[in-house]
């Protein structure tokens, strides 16, 4: 089994713990996709399981073994950078090469492993040129190349995306996406791109501050965040985060906020929670807009439409918090003009507690 | 195997491509483009100035007396005044003996200074990205280049006193060994060993930095990748440091060949006698005893004449070839 296991691993740079002792369980032929902001610890943690930084403490495997101390080219490991990494003197061929040529590989085995990694990305007809004379695109294949050529048990990504544009950045997450497919190895894949991160994931693990805050499927995430951290994270618009207090009402309890209500859904959690300081977390993608005539509405103040093509997103604000809707424009248009509040099913409002910004249990919202 | 269907490059990127490649060839002329750059960037072309300014003055306006080479030259007449004899310097010296010993040395000695003190730096340079222990780095570092910062005089009484037939090191270090002494610096099958492996202590630590910086450049993610994929250390300055340091390697080289008769004047002026101008007389040497110590002005800026246009080929070559084969070159 070609799997990862890191069991309280930690990286301290003198004094400071940069990750703080993270469990994480790759399986076999898993695509995981370690997500965060800038400095939250996820290139760190790849590059310890990669054997470029020492890990500090804890436990890594591979595949079943302890590699704590074993040398990077002893992990069975295939690592795909940022920058490419490809080697200017030599050729998209030669490039390919190296990691054979560097085993001492058949020179007959070295080529048919260049020809067929060419064949599968598409390079066939680049192998003789340089990088320098390469597109972005291409070069990031011919870094993807390098890393498929050995068949390794792991492949690790770290951001290998960020320096293409945002068109060759889809295409080419969807061209990793087919070759996990195809190759079937374990992959782990570090993007501060929640939107790489939703599309490419088996399992995502949201890292802050060193820490891991919620691992699970990309769905799971979006629709149950376990803290606000996560339910801002991930979600583009992210989710609305609006101040208010639990009290009762006549059909189960029910949030405030400013003058305004809207009813929770009726969870034992919830409705025990009279009083208690909380934020709900609601998806734009969740509400339905509403009209002046629309009845147990939330309203709110409309401060700019932003009309996409098939969707909308309304900027407003909500108790003097900014509050986005996105809506379709298809047949709405009419209904975006006179636009005043919004409704929702109360099962789809997410309900974390004020002070630690952990959701509040009991709430789970199926797929 | 894997008998998958492929996966294409993007057309969008090849017309990213082929649209790149039509604009090039749609370019405005050459003097358009000078034109547009000194007025976009003239703040740059301000701070390159001085420098024009120098070479005018201190290396074109003095091409002026060049002439001399040509004429009878009498320092009463002056330059425009003395009369032209045309090639007759030349043949005078082509006939000089001396002369031609002092190309041939010229050669030998340029020829062993680039075989051995060449690679020197650059092995230095290897060798120091190679140490770990910084504070052992740093001082080795500050022991090579020393020698660098000593006069040539200071480097020459060095010399002289470490190979003393009397009190000298080196031959102390014979007698230890039953060896009799040698009184090196009048032999003249010594000057050379002894001129060139001086001229590598003290300037191969120095030229070092020039490759260290190189080196500098090199991401550290070649060295990554390269680690990951089970290269040693050896490996990777084989396959990585150096072809990623060859393009300064060969400007470096390129240089040092439009330079080889520049044999480092001084130091053969202080290290030579008349028992060693068989193999220590060079181009430079001859030219300042006839000149300056002679008074023939005339002969020795012919001679100089010669040896700058040797030069000058010399690097036309040696970059022609370098553009040819590496892509890399000094224009």
């Amino acid at each position: 089994m070609s799997g990862v296991t890191l069991e309280k691993i930690v990286k301290r740079y003198g004094a400071v713990d940069v990750v703080h002792g993270i469990d994480l369980e790759v399986q076999e032929k898993e695509f995981v996709v370690l997500v965060g902001p800038s400095g939250c610890g996820k290139s760190t943690t790849l590059r310890m399981i990669a054997g470029l930084e020492e890990i500090s403490d804890g436990d890594l495997t591979i595949d079943g073994r302890h590699v704590n101390r074993v040398a990077p080219k002893d992990r069975d490991v295939a690592m795909v950078f940022q920058n490419y990494a490809l080697y200017p003197h030599l050729n998209v061929a030669e490039n390919i090469a190296f990691g054979l040529r560097i085993r001492k590989e058949k020179k007959d085995k070295i080529a048919a492993a260049v020809d067929e990694v060419g064949r599968i990305l598409g390079l066939t007809p680049y192998l003789e040129r340089r990088p320098a004379d390469l597109s972005g695109g291409q070069r990031q294949r011919v870094a993807m190349g390098r890393a498929i050529v050995r068949r390794p048990k792991v492949f690790l990504f770290d951001e290998p995306l960020s320096n293409l544009d945002a068109k060759l950045r889809t295409q080419m997450r969807a061209e990793i996406k087919r070759l996990h497919k195809r190759l079937g190895a374990t992959s782990i894949y570090v993007t501060h791109d929640q939107v790489e991160a939703m599309t490419l994931a088996d399992r995502i693990v949201v890292m802050n501050d060193g820490r891991i805050e919620q691992i699970g499927t990309p769905m799971d995430l979006f629709l149950n965040p376990a803290n606000t951290f996560v339910a801002a994270f991930l979600g583009s618009p992210p989710m609305n985060m609006v101040k208010a207090r639990i009290a009762d009402g006549a059909q189960g309890p029910i949030a405030q906020f400013g003058t305004q209500t809207i009813q929770l859904a009726r969870l034992p959690e919830l409705a025990n929670s009279k009083g208690r300081d909380v934020i709900l977390g609601i998806r734009p993608e969740f509400v339905t807009v509403a009209t002046a005539d629309t009845v147990g509405q939330v309203k709110v103040e409309v401060d700019l439409i932003e009309t996409l093509g098939s969707e909308a997103l309304i900027h407003a604000s909500l108790a003097g918090d900014p509050f986005v809707i996105r809506t379709e424009t298809v047949g709405q248009m009419a209904i975006l003009d006179g636009i005043s509040g919004f409704t929702i099913e109360p099962h789809l409002i997410r309900v974390f507690d004020a002070q630690t910004g952990q959701a509040l249990p009991g709430q789970v919202l199926e797929q | 195997m894997i008998n998958e269907p492929q996966l294409h490059g993007s057309k969008t990127e090849e017309l990213i491509v082929e649209a790149g490649e039509a604009l090039r060839r749609r370019k405005p002329s050459r003097m358009v483009r000078i034109g547009d750059h000194v007025k976009r960037e003239w703040q740059l072309y301000l701070m390159l100035l001085p420098t024009i300014l120098w070479l005018l003055i201190f290396l074109y306006k003095p091409m002026y007396g060049l002439q001399i080479a040509f004429k009878d030259y009498s320092i009463f007449r002056g330059v425009a005044g003395s009369p032209w004899i045309g090639l007759e310097h030349f043949q005078t010296l082509f006939g000089n003996d001396q002369f031609l010993r002092a190309i041939k040395n010229t050669v030998i000695i340029s020829f062993y200074s680039l075989i051995f003190g060449f690679p020197m730096p650059i092995i230095l340079a290897l060798m120091f990205n190679e140490v770990l222990h910084q504070t052992f780095k740093k001082t080795a570092q500050t022991i090579v280049y020393l020698p660098h910062f000593i006069s040539s005089v200071i480097i020459a009484g060095i010399v002289i006193t470490a190979f003393s037939p009397s009190a000298g090191i080196v031959n102390t270090v014979l007698e230890w060994f039953g060896g009799e002494s040698i009184y090196f610096l009048t032999r003249p099958e010594w000057f050379r060993p002894i001129f060139v492996g001086t001229g590598i202590w003290q300037e191969a630590g120095f030229q070092s930095i020039v490759y260290l910086a190189a080196i500098a450049g090199v991401s550290p993610t070649l060295y990554e990748s390269a680690v990951v994929d089970g290269a040693s250390r050896w490996q990777m300055m084989w396959k990585i440091t150096l072809p990623s340091i060859l393009p300064t390697i060969i400007i470096m080289l390129i240089i040092r060949i439009g330079n080889m008769l520049e044999v480092s004047f001084e130091m053969i002026i202080l290290l030579y006698q008349p028992a060693t101008y068989e193999t220590a007389d060079v181009v430079n040497t001859f030219i300042y005893r006839q000149g300056i110590q002679g008074g023939q002005y005339d002969l020795a800026a012919a001679a100089g004449l010669f040896n700058a246009v040797v030069a000058f080929v010399l690097v036309m070559t040696a970059n022609t070839i370098s553009k040819r084969y590496s892509r890399t070159s000094l224009w």
